[in-house]
């Protein structure tokens, strides 16, 4: 073209783009990435915070030392029989050899669990204060009285001690915390609650114990006598008059020493006030019981018989004293149980659990603690904090000087040590979900209680020494039972009528038949989980026989008559069209079901005949020992299924309708009927297709909320009987989350509930999506 | 060959599969039956409540006694109790007056039953508390004294005006004592909270003005209590005497009385009008009664609210990150994956992203508005727990993938000749987008939002962590400042059938009400689908046609 320039011919400049016009594109461009990239960032979000909030479960303690508070000259290290801690860790009491208690202050620190508290710098906050001076209490046992034995209770915060001169001493410590201006001042006193002679008069306590349940107290101890050591308990009452109680006197005695063979090394005696677990030097477990009138020897054996240690370190209850902690000499740690072994009728202790890591030698201290199953050992400076119900070891570690005394605060965020040193050392235990890990979640434990270790959900309970159980495979083995029978009944029905819409339907019903299907799709769940429980459910209970009936008298029916009819003349079948056989069965399965609905009971009388007469679920329950309810996984199955049909329906039937038109009429034209056709050709190539719409189905069937927390008891059983309930993943969710404290384990556990479905359902539809699109670049080559 | 073989007609060869050809057929047979089957118990069941049905007498044989007892029959069917051979029928009876009866349901048994008939003039009171009574009408105690007897040709209209009176005052006072006064103690409340941070400040100016506005409040409301109180005793003024079937003699107070009908003389149109006005009132009124009474408008105006402020978040993120998808990103196996796992997403279960919501919206961002703007509250709090705000987010998480899937097929759809024409013309990559890719993609990002509308008004379980409840006292949006409450608790159709179903404390007089409310909620989310069915074809037409 010629460049000559004709006048009036615009400038180049107006073909350029305005500034405005390039400003706003690129304000767009530049808006749309960054909200694009957000909020696809947002959506894997969830993932990122989901696991945010899990991880913590799986983290162990961390232990930090804070404080070491010198011990007043008066008390020397040597001289220290126990410690004994109040809620905060802040006023420890420490016993002495020589009959007095000391109450030592140590500095406040902020708790760590309470997130309402000041978030300042704790130790800024207390440092600058001075602590208060310990104060001194006398133990009232006399004059110049020596300790023998020393054994603490710290749940209810109780010193148990026996005397040189044969005397048994109870105190408790009683703590009082009153708030003023936003500090905390804590201050203890010491209850004189029973000062008494079991024995005979002026011979040394080797070991003491007292039981107290409200009800019945007991106390037993051990005494020196001579070379021989004798064992005698007793019952104490409390005399009740107008002012209150009254003294405690001993009521009844018994003299256990002949039923002890070797020498008795400890005692213990539970809270319950009914048993009393005497330790023999040999190694011997001697387990007592109040029965009646007597104490009888309800247990004898040897906790450690297999090792070369039997001798038996240290014993003593965990939280709930249903569990005796017992280490050996080598420093190998046991729990033992108390529970009815099979064949017994009364509960006896067993082995249930063995911690994999060893201490250097037999615990020297040993304190539980009062909030959950945790118990912290030592061995010269080595400290190890466990978890009873997990067998976990939460925390070890060696500190700065030989412990001869230990604690946990009550809130179990802090532990307290005395060392050789004379010292207090305080450390902050940061432990939030000490019940949980790998192995609580996911493997099988023994529960205290339970006669063999299982997977078991129950995740709050009744009094405070109840073992949450945070078992995830019960959740999963009931999600997964949802899932099977659910599409056990909609798989047959989603696929048979996918191949019949896509390969022998007449093409012109398409247009009806797929919205039908989308809007049964959108079935909200909440309205088919109140029609499983208050339809079907009441529907099915007594009718499961004409269920059965109906199930298989529909294909049958199907079958046959489809086997008659092209054997028919062909007058008679053009009466039908090839592809409105479903109209014409519609009549015919409605009139089938109908009838095979009312022949049941028959069916019933016939078949499940229990004590001369039809009974279906007693039939059940007798002839497979499972049990029946009415809202039972038929029910869940059958409505799930419904919620999963059109899904799979709609997927298949795509893959179904995708495949190219030449396959199928190649097929046709070489005299393959349509049947052949559809099996042979197109099916084999749809494959893949259905595969993932079975996946999809699955995905949307695991995650399914509304109908199984309706439909179900939602109890967490395993197994996989039909006619139990079950409680899934999801359900226990929208079940627990709302009573689940934020942070607390419960809550977290239930996040990881949520991030399992989340993992599950997006892998399982990951797979089904990349086929698809696989499938779909096969279609492209063919 | 021989002869006779060739003389045999031929026999065409049975074709193969027909048998299994069938056995499909039953298979969508089988799936059409089902979603016909179940819509059809919902409607049948839902419109059951509303259709008046007749009230029938039942005498029955008490040793030498007859009793007899007035109700509607709900259901007559076989004893779930199995006696030996013999099957037992028996007849379930909504007998109202719940107080003098104790239960408003019961069953009799079919063989006690001597004679039934329809008794001519019963009444049906509808009631604030205790659920309908059932009875005849003896008379109408005036507050002057004066006393219409229901023989009197004026009592039938006396009746139905004082109903329509009490009514109208009943109105009345709810607006006066929720409203007007429902204002004064907010805003008592508020200034209650202002004092508290003008203290901490020491503002004494501050101080003197609120604590005079307050008494201003103080007094205004004296007035209006008042005022309300008179109000409800005059609704004490006339009485109704009903008698019951059962001998007993009711005094009800004429201010508790919603409605009167006289149930046997109703015609066909009559009844039908009923059901209609039936259906409306279900609408529009509150529920009462731990909502086994009354309607169902805070549950229908909280899922509409909820879905329209789902709709708002979920639409711009939706289209954005799907414009981009397509758009700007460049297509490769990253895009890719993100396309997939955006597609999964869809898949991810419901209660999953409740959980989520839960744990970041709820606690972090609430609780953060909360520390930073509400702290003079205290530890009660606002945004610290679930809401109408977090629980619309929350699902418009769970639905944003629905939305950008289906704007990347609508975008993806327009031809390319229409974008590459316009940027031939010299428009800018915003301008082809904003004019010639957006309009033609409407439709199919409309599709999609009410697709994502439909799945959000119907979802449940996520909610129950989020803030939805069995009774919140006010609406999200109403006329007191500042007019939407976000952080307010709402109700929902969807969970509104969970709680009457499962936590209802009268589970038979709860059952219709369920029934009922599931047919408005199927209602909504099948009007919602059809909508997008409906809308996609049209687009599929258009594109159809629209060859370049």
């Amino acid at each position: 073209m010629s460049t000559s320039q004709v006048p009036g011919t615009p400038t180049p400049q107006r073909y350029a783009t305005s500034r405005a016009t390039l400003l706003v594109d690129k304000g767009m461009t530049w808006l749309i990435k960054a909200g694009g990239l957000a909020v696809i960032v947002a959506v894997f979000g969830i993932f990122v915070f989901i696991l945010w909030q899990v991880i913590p479960l799986f983290s162990s303690a961390t232990v930090k030392e804070t404080d070491a508070v010198t011990l007043p000259a008066e008390i020397k290290a040597a001289d220290v029989v126990g410690i004994l801690s109040d809620e905060w860790g802040e006023l420890p009491l420490v016993v002495e050899r020589d009959g007095t208690a000391t109450f030592i202050p140590l500095p406040a620190r902020y708790d760590s669990h309470d997130s309402s508290a000041n978030s300042a710098d704790p130790k800024t906050a207390s440092g600058s204060t001075t602590l208060p001076t310990p104060s001194i209490i006398d133990l009232k046992l006399g004059d110049k009285p020596v300790i023998t034995s020393c054994e603490i209770n710290h749940r209810r915060q109780r010193v148990i001690i026996g005397t040189a001169d044969g005397r048994l001493a109870v105190r408790s410590v009683k703590y009082q915390s009153a708030f003023a201006d936003g500090a905390r001042s804590i201050t203890g006193s010491i209850d004189n609650d029973l000062t008494l002679t079991l024995g005979e008069v002026g011979k040394p306590i080797v070991n003491a114990g007292y039981g107290d349940s409200d009800t019945r107290k007991i106390a037993a101890i051990i005494q020196q006598d001579g070379e021989r050591r004798t064992v005698l308990a007793s019952t104490l009452v409390q005399a009740r008059t107008l002012f209150g109680a009254g003294e405690i006197k001993p009521d009844r005695s018994f003299n256990l020493t002949e039923q002890i063979t070797g020498v008795a090394e400890q005692l213990l005696v539970d809270e319950r006030a009914e048993g009393i677990v005497v330790v023999t030097k040999a190694g011997d477990l001697l387990y007592f019981f109040l029965e009646g009138d007597a104490f009888t020897l309800r247990q004898s054996f040897r906790p450690f018989a297999d090792q070369p240690e039997t001798h038996i370190a240290s014993i003593d209850f965990l939280l709930g004293e249903v569990s005796l902690v017992a280490t050996n000499d080598a420093g190998i740690n046991r729990i033992f149980s108390l529970y009815v072994k099979p064949g017994d009728i009364a509960r006896t202790y067993g082995i249930t659990k063995e911690f994999d890591q060893q201490l250097p030698g037999g615990a020297q201290t040993y304190a539980p603690s009062v909030r959950n199953k945790a118990f912290l050992l030592t061995h010269g400076t080595t400290a190890s904090l466990r978890y009873g119900t997990s067998a976990a070891i939460r925390w070890e570690g060696e500190v700065a000087s030989p412990v001869i005394a230990s604690a946990i605060s009550g809130k179990y965020h802090r532990l307290l040590m005395v060392g050789e040193d004379a010292k207090i050392h305080a450390y902050d235990l940061n432990d939030p979900h000490p019940e949980s890990g790998m192995a609580a979640m996911f493997g099988k434990i023994w529960y205290e209680g339970a006669d063999q270790p299982k997977h078991d959900w129950q995740s709050t309970g009744g009094t405070d020494d109840f073992e949450p159980k945070l078992s995830m495979i019960p959740l999963l083995i009931g999600s997964l039972k949802g899932t099977v029978y659910a599409l056990l009944f909609a798989l047959p029905i989603a696929i048979l009528g996918a191949i019949y819409t896509a390969e022998f339907m007449h093409p012109k019903f398409k247009k009806v038949v797929k919205p039908v299907v989308e809007i049964m799709a959108s079935l909200p769940s909440v309205v088919l989980g109140f029609l499983a429980a208050i339809w079907l459910a009441p529907l099915l209970v007594d009718r499961v026989p004409s269920l059965m009936l109906v199930v298989i008298a529909l294909p049958t029916m199907a079958i046959a008559f489809g086997w008659v009819w092209a054997g028919m003349p062909m007058s008679v079948r053009s009466r039908i069209k090839p592809g409105y056989e479903f109209i014409a069965f519609v009549p015919m399965l409605m009139l089938t079901a109908w009838i095979a609905w009312s022949l049941g009971p028959v069916f019933e009388a016939m078949v499940f005949r229990v004590n001369g007469a039809g009974d279906f679920p007693n039939w059940w329950r007798t002839v497979t020992g499972l049990s029946y309810e009415q809202r039972n996984s038929l029910v869940v199955g059958i409505m799930m299924g419904f919620a999963v049909i059109p899904i799979i329906f709609t997927i298949a039937e795509d893959a179904l309708s995708n495949v190219p038109p030449a396959l199928r009429s190649g097929s046709l034209a070489l005299g393959a009927s349509r049947w052949d056709t559809a099996m042979r050709v197109v099916l084999p190539t749809a494959s893949a297709g259905i595969f993932s719409a079975v996946m999809i189905g699955f995905g949307r069937a695991i995650g399914e909320t509304m109908i199984v927390v309706m439909a179900t008891g939602n109890t967490p059983i395993m197994g996989m009987n039909i006619f139990d309930g079950m409680r899934t993943l999801s359900a226990n969710i929208a079940v627990e989350i709302p009573e689940a404290p934020h942070h607390s384990t419960l809550y977290r556990t239930l996040f990881l509930g949520a991030l399992l479905l989340f993992m599950l359902t997006f892998v399982v539809n990951t797979v089904a999506e990349v086929m698809r699109q696989h499938l779909r670049e096969k279609y492209k080559t063919i | 060959m021989n002869a006779s073989h060739q003389n045999r007609p031929l026999k065409p060869a049975r074709v193969t599969g027909e048998a299994q050809v069938w056995l499909t057929a039953m298979g969508l047979s089988i799936g059409l039956i089902m979603v016909v089957g179940l819509l059809a118990i919902i409607l049948i069941n839902g419109i059951e409540v509303f259709w008046p049905k007749r009230i029938v007498e039942l005498t029955m044989k008490d040793g030498d006694k007859t009793i007899s007892i007035a109700g509607e029959i709900v259901i007559e069917r076989d004893k779930p109790i199995k006696t030996d051979e013999t099957v037992e029928r028996e007849i379930q009876l909504f007998t109202g007056n719940k107080d003098v009866y104790g239960q408003g349901f019961r069953f009799i048994d079919e063989k006690d039953v001597v004679s039934r008939s329809q008794p001519a003039g019963v009444l049906k009171v509808e009631r604030m508390e205790y659920g309908n009574a059932i009875g005849m009408p003896v008379s109408l105690k005036l507050k002057g004294g004066e006393v219409i007897p229901a023989t009197d040709p004026r009592f039938n209209h006396r009746l139905q005006e004082l109903i329509d009176e009490v009514t109208d005052r009943r109105n009345e006072i709810l607006y006066l004592e929720q409203s007007v006064i429902g204002a004064n103690a907010r805003r008592m409340t508020d200034l209650g909270y202002q004092r508290k941070s003008a203290e901490s400040s020491n503002d004494q100016a501050a101080i003197a003005e609120i604590d005079a506005e307050v008494a201003t409040l103080q007094a205004d409301f004296e007035i209006l209590r008042t005022k309300a109180l008179e109000l409800r005793a005059r609704q004490k003024d006339h009485q109704l005497v009903l008698k019951l079937f059962t001998g007993e003699e009711r005094t009800l107070i004429m201010g508790d009385l919603v409605k009167v009908t006289w149930s046997n003389e109703l015609s066909l149109i009559g009844r039908v009008g009923l059901t209609f006005s039936h259906l409306w009132s279900f609408m529009v009124e509150k529920p009462r009664e731990a909502n086994t009474e009354g309607g169902i408008w805070p549950a229908i105006f909280g899922t509409f609210v909820m879905t329209i402020l789902m709709s708002i978040a979920v639409t711009p993120f939706g289209v954005v990150a799907a414009i981009y998808l397509r758009e700007y990103a460049k297509q490769g196996p990253i895009v890719r994956i993100v396309r997939i796992a955006v597609n999964n997403l869809a898949g991810v279960p419901s209660i999953v992203f409740g959980v989520f919501g839960l744990g970041f919206f709820v606690y972090i961002m609430g609780g953060t508005i909360d520390s930073l703007f509400f702290s003079d509250k205290g530890a009660t709090p606002t945004f610290g727990t679930g809401g109408i705000l977090w629980a619309s987010l929350t699902l418009a998480l769970m639905t944003v993938p629905v939305v950008i899937v289906a704007t990347e097929e609508s975008v993806a759809a327009v031809p390319r000749g229409a974008k590459e024409g316009s940027l031939a013309l010299g428009a800018s990559k915003w301008q082809t987008i904003q004019r010639v890719v957006l309009p033609a993609a409407i439709p199919g990002i409309l599709t999609g939002l009410i697709l994502a509308m439909a799945r959000g008004a119907g979802e449940v379980a996520p909610l129950m962590l989020v803030g939805v409840v069995k009774l919140a006292p006010s609406l999200p949006i109403d006329g007191i400042y500042p007019f939407f409450h976000l952080d307010q608790k709402f109700m929902h159709l969807g969970f509104h059938i969970y709680d009457l179903g499962f936590q209802s404390p009268d589970s038979e007089a709860a059952k219709p009400m369920v029934f009922a409310t599931t047919f408005f909620l199927i209602l909504l989310v099948m009007a919602l689908n059809l909508g997008a069915i409906v809308l996609r074809d049209r687009i599929r037409r258009r594109f159809a046609t629209s060859a370049f």
